[in-house]
């Protein structure tokens, strides 16, 4: 059985940012880490695997080649073999593209189930899950909360769906995005950063996915930016005194409502 | 296509959601400047009378109702979608960047190959081209982004992105009859309702969020007072959320939600890059920490540098005193 997990090398929360003078490009401090909700997504094809005979996971992300460091971290935790496809000619802002590559490769590499998180932390988008599926034609469920194998062909999973918690039942071949709270990925053990070290992770061009070039360079992408900005400073916090807390209480309701005009 | 635009309406508990009365006045607004119509979807099971609410705000609402709806799923509602943009042709799709929405519609982009923005906080159309405003790298970033053609366009807003103005047009009611048929390879077994009468933390115009300085789990009660007063939410940073002192739904921050209220009043929060990315662009911010030096201040509007189970209660008492002055 093959399960597939697509991952993202993300800039770390703390990394930081800028604007270049161009405006229409980023400077990004080097911090990357595997996308927080891809850990998710590896630690469950981890689990998935104990319970599934005959299975393989393979890990593979679409990005620079860099990105290559993110799968590492993913065959450290337990993946089988990992895959970049270097998508350094080709549009990177559309997620349509990414989509359309990834679905491409699971096409070719073959799968049972397909697992990714819920969204990367950079771009927010939130979208290669559902669109993979499309592309491929089979069904998702997204932001899953649980996985539980059934038999060889069916997956029983849990998601919540504004307040309420639904449970499906899934037949394969599907794919899953991960929430937080489905697990706890674990930390590599020495041993696995070793391997990882050692690892071939072959570098594909997407073009051998059966892509033409104008399907995937920038002319392809539906969407572009316009420029970068950073978002309006706040001005200085007011800081409320008085003599008790009381008094500050007092002094806080009456801006809120007099000059912030919120209540 | 034309320069239709077309709204996606959500319900929660046989109401409209918030969120979808802010798109209908945004996209209302668009339309106007374009001088074309703005079109509303309403998908569900008994939606029909839901239909007067929304009249107010645009030219055709658009009725798909059926047993077949009841529950939401992507497989019924994009093939219903899917459909409503071949017929209405309706140049942009907007619809709320929320679980529902953030399910949805990358799957009817990829199905329609549309040009697909998400999870965006503004919109401005400056001689026909769209602008749409995306943060970015937790709100470090903003992006400026403009789909390179207005063929096929499906833009996914956060929820309190934009304000509430009723109109006052009486939209043509038109009810369509779609065939879904849910796919056969994924069955729904259960559903279990939460906490569904609490407006969602995403949609809340108040919120009142507890970190860590809350100390135990029994103290949120205050919180939840304070709430009840000025018709607010509780959050949770997640510090609280993984010592399960509260729900996960609560939580406010890069694994939990992106909030931007009217009102967020952090009482114990540190301020964490984690949680202060998902609550930075809430309007008025509050800060109540008795470390000066907590970071929460510099994202705050106000701040009272004290103990919170002192300023608490006081605070109550003041709401509680300007509630009934009106």
């Amino acid at each position: 059985m093959n399960i597939l997990v697509f991952v993202k090398q993300v800039a770390d929360t703390e990394a930081r940012i800028l604007i270049k003078s161009d405006n229409k490009s980023l400077e990004i401090e080097n911090k990357y880490n595997l996308n927080f909700f891809d850990e998710f997504a590896v630690e469950e094809a981890i689990r998935l695997k104990t319970k599934l005979k005959e299975s393989k996971i393979i890990v593979c992300t679409c990005g620079g080649k860099k990105a290559i460091e993110a799968l590492r971290t993913a065959i450290a935790m337990g993946a089988d073999q990992a895959y970049l496809i270097d998508n350094t000619d080709m549009d990177t802002e559309d997620p349509l593209i990414t989509a359309k590559i990834l679905a491409g490769f699971a096409k070719k590499e073959g799968f049972d189930i397909i697992l990714c998180g819920r969204q990367a932390i950079d771009d927010e988008n939130g979208a290669i899950g559902p669109m993979v599926a499309e592309f491929l034609n089979i069904p998702h469920i997204s932001a899953i909360m649980k996985l539980d194998v059934k038999d060889e062909k069916h997956m029983i999973v849990e998601r919540d769906l504004e307040g309420a918690r639904q449970t499906f039942e899934v037949e394969l071949p599907a794919l899953f995005t991960t929430q937080k709270g489905i697990n706890e990925p674990r930390v590599p053990l020495i041993t696995g950063v070793m391997k990882a070290m050692k690892a071939n992770i072959p570098i594909l061009d997407p073009l051998t996915l059966g892509f033409q070039k104008e399907e995937l360079n920038n002319g392809a992408s539906k969407i572009g930016v316009l420029f970068y900005e950073t978002p309006k400073a706040r001005p200085p916090v007011k800081i409320i005194d008085g003599e008790t807390p009381q008094d500050k209480a007092k002094k806080l309701v009456k801006l809120l409502k007099e000059e912030a005009k919120v209540l | 296509m034309g320069k239709d635009i077309c709204v996606f309406i959500e319900c929660k508990e046989g109401k409209i959601r918030k969120t979808s009365f802010e798109l209908l006045t945004k996209g209302r607004e668009l339309t106007d400047k374009l001088l074309s119509n703005l079109l509303a979807v309403l998908i569900g099971d008994n939606v029909i009378n839901l239909a007067e609410d929304i009249r107010p705000y645009e030219e055709k609402v658009i009725i798909i109702d059926g047993e077949v709806y009841k529950d939401y799923r992507w497989d019924t509602y994009t093939d219903a979608l899917e459909f409503i943009t071949k017929k209405y042709s309706p140049f942009l799709i907007i619809g709320a960047s929320t679980i529902t929405g953030k399910d949805l519609f990358p799957r009817l982009t990829a199905r329609i190959g549309a040009a697909f923005i998400s999870d965006a906080t503004g919109i401005e159309i400056i001689d026909g081209e769209l602008k749409v405003k995306k943060p970015i790298y937790g709100g470090k970033i903003i992006s400026w982004v403009s789909p390179k053609s207005t063929d096929k366009v499906i833009i996914t807003f956060r929820p309190n992105s934009f304000s509430i103005e009723k109109g006052n047009r009486t939209g043509e009611v038109i009810e369509e009859k779609i065939n879904a048929v849910p796919d056969k390879r994924m069955h729904l077994v259960n559903i279990t309702k939460g906490q569904s009468e609490k407006v969602d933390l995403q949609e809340a115009d108040f919120i009142i969020c507890g970190g860590r300085g809350m100390k135990d789990p029994e103290n949120f009660k205050i919180l939840e007072e304070i709430a009840d007063i000025i018709g607010a939410r509780v959050g949770a940073s997640r510090a609280v959320v993984d010592s399960k002192w509260r729900d996960y739904e609560d939580q406010i921050g890069k694994s939990g939600k992106t909030v931007s209220p009217k009102l967020y009043i952090g009482c114990g929060v540190s301020g964490a890059l984690h949680h202060t990315m998902s609550m930075d662009t809430s309007k008025v911010v509050v800060a109540i920490n008795k470390d000066p030096n907590a970071l929460i201040f510099q994202y705050a509007d106000y701040g009272i540098v004290d103990d919170l189970f002192n300023v608490l209660p006081a605070l109550k008492e003041e709401l509680m005193a300007a509630k009934k002055e009106g």
